[in-house]
């Protein structure tokens, strides 16, 4: 419906642009050209004399000027009237596309985004909620976006589209994707997995230019000032070929696969799930909330005096109402509830993996059993049967 | 051209003759005489003072972010200095705070009251040939509403900072647990204070004209001053309004800004730029004040289309207020709202290149003398003009959904408050200091110090541009490694520019030091300025002195033997179709 000859917008990253991969992003950036090419086209003669005029008239002192002429009404007029056309061509099609960015086209896939400090977490339906953005190629994708305290905003530079996140409403976006994400060999990323799991590290986006499930990525910012870490409120964007492969990746991600060890998961909802912006990994190194290193199975001191033990209960508690016991240090802060997002295998798995963290876990081996017994009330041990199997 | 022109009597004013030995520097003595003053020369002189140590600390304050940004994981505010004084304070909230400081000393208490408040007050009376403006004591009470703000801004700093943006948007700024309280309170202030200096300025140029001077016979430096104090008295006490909401939010949660008590964030956008648009006006109005009169001084001139030029200041005034939108173009407005918006952005444009048509017009078969000045004003109109171009990919609403909050958009209006208001300020500066001060300062230096800025200003922000339209996000204490190339060139750049500020200012200074006087009329200017010696008696002027087109230069001339420029009398004046091209006798 919109269509304007792409010149100059280029398929391959140019000096002024990151990747082209939207539909959006081909228009946007022909755009850009053209009001580029105009500008430059007045920024050289305006160059020329400026600099042209003060050689050429630069006289000695006292030097009467060659004329004192004040006033050209037809040249003054042509000068103000005439670039207004360009203008309204700038504004037209500026405008149309912004038109086309705003009419979402039914049928788009639809995923929920909600922005919190520092994290992104999109809600693929079900129990399916990831901290990366996963779409698919030439399909239309909607997003439905909301904050809970402060306003971002999404941006992903290779699609060119932008919108505020902004708590108490709803803001949506839409794009189509052009370019599918590569994908690494099965082969290749497990052998890349296993440098980093001997190194026992967590997998860098960064330096791998991969996600952990092997697709190359677009990068996805947040650019509304959010605070401390607004600069490290960064995500991944992959886009898959076909909806069936968006789909399986969908379901993959709502649960823990067979042989997959609670310790495992526990670590991959600890990065995937927003936990890790707030809690630390590293004894003592303060977040907006407490490190989980070594805290398992310790006595926590809370704010009104009293004190808990660490054990599956409490961190159940915790996750599902984070404002019933909070330890003593971290009044005022505000963890949202995430109850209701994660299973409660999922939670045990993270209890398992937040054990895991300390060293001297073992000791607390004998209280296992009392709290066995409270996980077993709320169905984990069932759910935690099923998933191993 | 010369019919009904009236020799300039007064004897003593007469450039040429010796300068009298008293000037308002001189005809008081001791610091009371400085703290209780009520003339409006040495009030300029003071702001003029004030808003240098606020740029040179939010200048200093930018030297911190872009050295901070020379390494993608940041480098400057981790190094063991600055730990020192932040402490155990995380690095990216020193960041924050380091660039919510800079902004907002550079918006409220630089760039605001920079050529209004200190070249204004000097000039707006003595080019108007009147002894004061209309209300001196509420100009004295400005200035020291400028300082109880600036007051508060350094409170805010050593209580516990500032993180949340010079915007304060909501809910961030309701929540912030810095001294937000503590700097909305010093803007509401110096929002006062900038409503004193238009008020003032408005009153004093509709009654205190004298004879002669009609609208249309005033400098355009008084036409833009005008404009800028329209928009002052207008639009500042929508700010003050925003500001108190913002504090009564936060200390009582009243529900109109923050979502937790069913307020809405996007209505205080709203509130924030229909006064922070017009500032953006405020900003960079009178600096097409400034150069209108340096580029016709120096090139020796009649300034081309005088009325378009004094209108389109007017029209820049009443259409800046319709344009706030225009920063809100990816918040989720309407798409009505947001197309009517950018219709009014694209209009408010053609104003602006009006103005550069003109001055380059104005610069065409002059005689232009490359001063320190006009070398500023060549600066401003190269970089004011890639400022003003740049918008245009901003107001286009397809781009801007790419470009909004990322560098480009900080580079465009560096270019525009920086390339221009800075450069402009700069250049009015070097141009009256002569006359403010009665020194001459070396135009070797001053010439320099341009260039240094000139190339110092394009490596830092040229950069950005690219770093912008590549997807680097504004705001951000850390980024990708793949923009590091491009922000190390910006921190260089920052560094050259620091050093060409340091010249201007040595340079500067070093002429107060000088024996040698500057004459009356220094450049040859027809406004009346020129027309009262260097630096100007108390009352300005002995007695009120002709009031002449102020852009009519062909009958002063330079004096090789006194080596000034003298105004020549008008019986011996030739008419304009016989002149010669030398009228130099």
């Amino acid at each position: 419906m919109f269509s304007v000859p792409n010149l100059l917008a280029d398929e391959a990253s140019g000096l002024f642009f990151p990747e082209s991969a939207s539909t959006f992003s081909q228009q946007s950036d022909t755009v850009f050209y053209a009001i580029t090419i105009v500008c430059v086209l007045f920024f050289i003669p305006i160059t020329i004399a400026l600099f042209g005029f003060a050689s050429k008239y630069k006289k000695a002192k006292g030097e009467q000027a060659e004329s004192q002429v004040d006033h050209n009404t037809k040249l003054e007029l042509i000068w103000s009237v005439g670039p207004s056309f360009l203008l309204i061509a700038m504004f037209y099609f500026g405008a149309r596309g912004f038109m086309e960015q705003r009419t979402i086209p039914e049928g788009a896939y639809e995923i929920g985004v909600k922005a919190t400090r520092w994290n992104w977490s999109f809600n693929y339906g079900g129990t399916t909620q990831n901290s990366e953005l996963h779409v698919v190629k030439d399909e239309p994708t909607k997003l439905v976006m909301t904050a809970d305290t402060v306003i971002h905003s999404l941006f992903i530079p290779a699609f060119r589209v932008k919108k505020d996140v902004v708590p108490g409403r709803f803001n949506y976006m839409w794009f189509r994707a052009t370019k599918a994400s590569e994908k690494l060999s099965d082969e290749e990323l497990a052998a890349r997995k296993q440098v980093y799991k001997d190194a026992s590290e967590s997998w860098s986006y960064e330096k791998e230019g991969y996600t952990e499930d092997g697709y190359a990525f677009y990068d996805l910012y947040c650019t509304e000032y959010c605070g401390k870490d607004h600069s490290m409120m960064q995500t991944v964007v992959v886009v898959h070929e076909t909806r069936e492969e968006l789909e399986a990746w969908v379901e993959e991600k709502g649960k823990r696969q067979p042989g997959v060890d609670p310790v495992t998961y526990g670590r991959k909802l600890y990065e995937s799930r927003g936990c890790k912006s707030c809690h630390s990994l590293e004894p003592g190194v303060k977040l907006a909330g407490p490190s989980y290193a070594g805290s398992f199975g310790t006595s926590r001191e809370l704010t009104d005096g009293s004190s808990v033990t660490m054990d599956y209960g409490y961190i159940k508690e915790s996750i599902e109402d984070p404002k019933a016991k909070i330890v003593k240090g971290y009044a005022g802060v505000n963890m949202p509830s995430y109850k209701g997002m994660l299973s409660t295998d999922d939670i045990y798995c993270l209890a398992q993996f937040i054990k895991s963290l300390n060293p001297n876990a073992a000791k607390q081996e004998a209280e296992e059993a009392d709290s066995g017994a409270a996980v077993a009330e709320t169905g984990t041990e069932a759910d935690v049967t099923s998933a191993s199997e | 051209m010369s019919a009904g022109k009236i020799s300039s009597g007064s004897e003593i004013d007469d450039p040429g003759y010796p300068t009298p030995e008293e000037n308002y520097l001189t005809n008081s003595k001791g610091l009371l005489s400085w703290i209780f003053t009520l003339d409006h020369k040495r009030i300029g002189v003071m702001y003029l003072v004030g808003v240098s140590v606020a740029f040179l600390v939010a200048g200093l304050l930018a030297i911190g972010i872009r050295l901070h940004l020379m390494s993608p994981d940041g480098w400057f505010l981790e190094t063991g200095a600055v730990k020192a004084i932040t402490g155990d304070k995380p690095t990216n909230d020193v960041y924050n705070q380091v660039f919510t400081l800079h902004g907002a000393i550079m918006v409220f208490l630089f760039i605001i009251p920079s050529v209004p408040a200190a070249l204004g007050n000097f000039l707006v009376p003595i080019m108007l040939g009147a002894k004061d403006v209309a209300f001196p004591r509420l100009n004295l009470s400005s200035f020291y509403l400028w300082m109880f703000g600036a007051f508060f801004f350094i409170s805010a700093l050593l209580a516990s900072g500032l993180d949340t943006g010079w915007t304060f948007y909501t809910p961030y700024s309701t929540t912030s647990n810095t001294s937000v309280i503590l700097a909305t309170s010093g803007a509401f202030i110096l929002g006062f204070s900038s409503i004193f200096t238009g008020l003032n300025f408005i009153v004093t140029i509709n009654t205190m004209r004298p004879p002669g001077m009609t609208w249309f016979r005033m400098p355009l430096f008084l036409w833009a001053t005008y404009a800028t104090s329209i928009i002052q008295v207008l639009a500042t006490p929508v700010l003050g309004i925003t500001l108190l909401l913002l504090i009564a939010e936060r200390t009582m949660h009243i529900g109109i800004f923050d979502p937790q008590y069913n307020g809405d964030p996007v209505t205080f956008q709203h509130f924030f730029w229909f006064y922070s648009h017009p500032a953006v006006y405020i900003m960079i109005l009178p600096a097409f004040g400034v150069i209108s009169e340096l580029i016709s001084v120096h090139s020796h001139k009649r300034i081309f289309g005088y009325r378009f030029v004094a209108y389109s200041s007017i029209a820049i005034a009443l259409l800046g207020f319709l344009v706030w939108g225009h920063h809100m173009f990816t918040s989720g407005m309407s798409p009505v709202t947001t197309i009517i918006f950018s219709a009014l952005t694209f209009s408010v444009s053609v104003p602006s290149a009006i103005k550069v048509f003109n001055w380059l017009a104005t610069m065409y078969k002059g005689s232009i003398s490359l001063t320190t000045p006009m070398v500023y004003a060549i600066v401003f109109i190269f970089l004011f003009t890639i400022g003003g171009l740049t918008g245009l990919h901003l107001g286009t609403l397809a781009t801007d959904q790419h470009l909004h909050d990322s560098y480009f958009v900080v580079a465009h209006f560096h270019f525009v408050m920086v390339g221009g208001t800075l450069v402009a300020f700069l250049g009015g500066v070097f141009h009256w200091w002569p006359k403010m001060f009665g020194k001459m300062y070396s135009e070797k230096g001053g010439i320099a110090s341009a260039a240094l800025v000139f190339i110092g200003f394009l490596v830092t922000f040229l950069p950005q541009f690219i770093l912008g339209s590549r997807g680097m996000p504004r705001r951000y204490a850390t980024y990708d490694p793949e923009f590091q190339t491009l922000h190390v060139a910006s921190s260089i750049g920052s560094l050259i520019l620091g050093l060409g500020l340091f010249v201007a200012l040595f340079v500067l200074l070093k002429s107060l030091f000088s024996k040698e006087r500057a004459p009356a009329n220094m450049w040859g200017g027809a406004t009346l300025e020129w027309a009262c010696t260097s630096p100007p008696p108390f009352y300005n002027f002995q007695r009120a002195p002709a009031v002449d087109d102020p852009y009519d230069f062909t009958d002063i001339v330079w004096d090789s033997v006194s080596e000034r420029y003298v105004r020549v009398e008008p019986e011996r004046k030739l008419a304009p179709e016989e002149q010669p091209a030398h009228a130099g006798e």
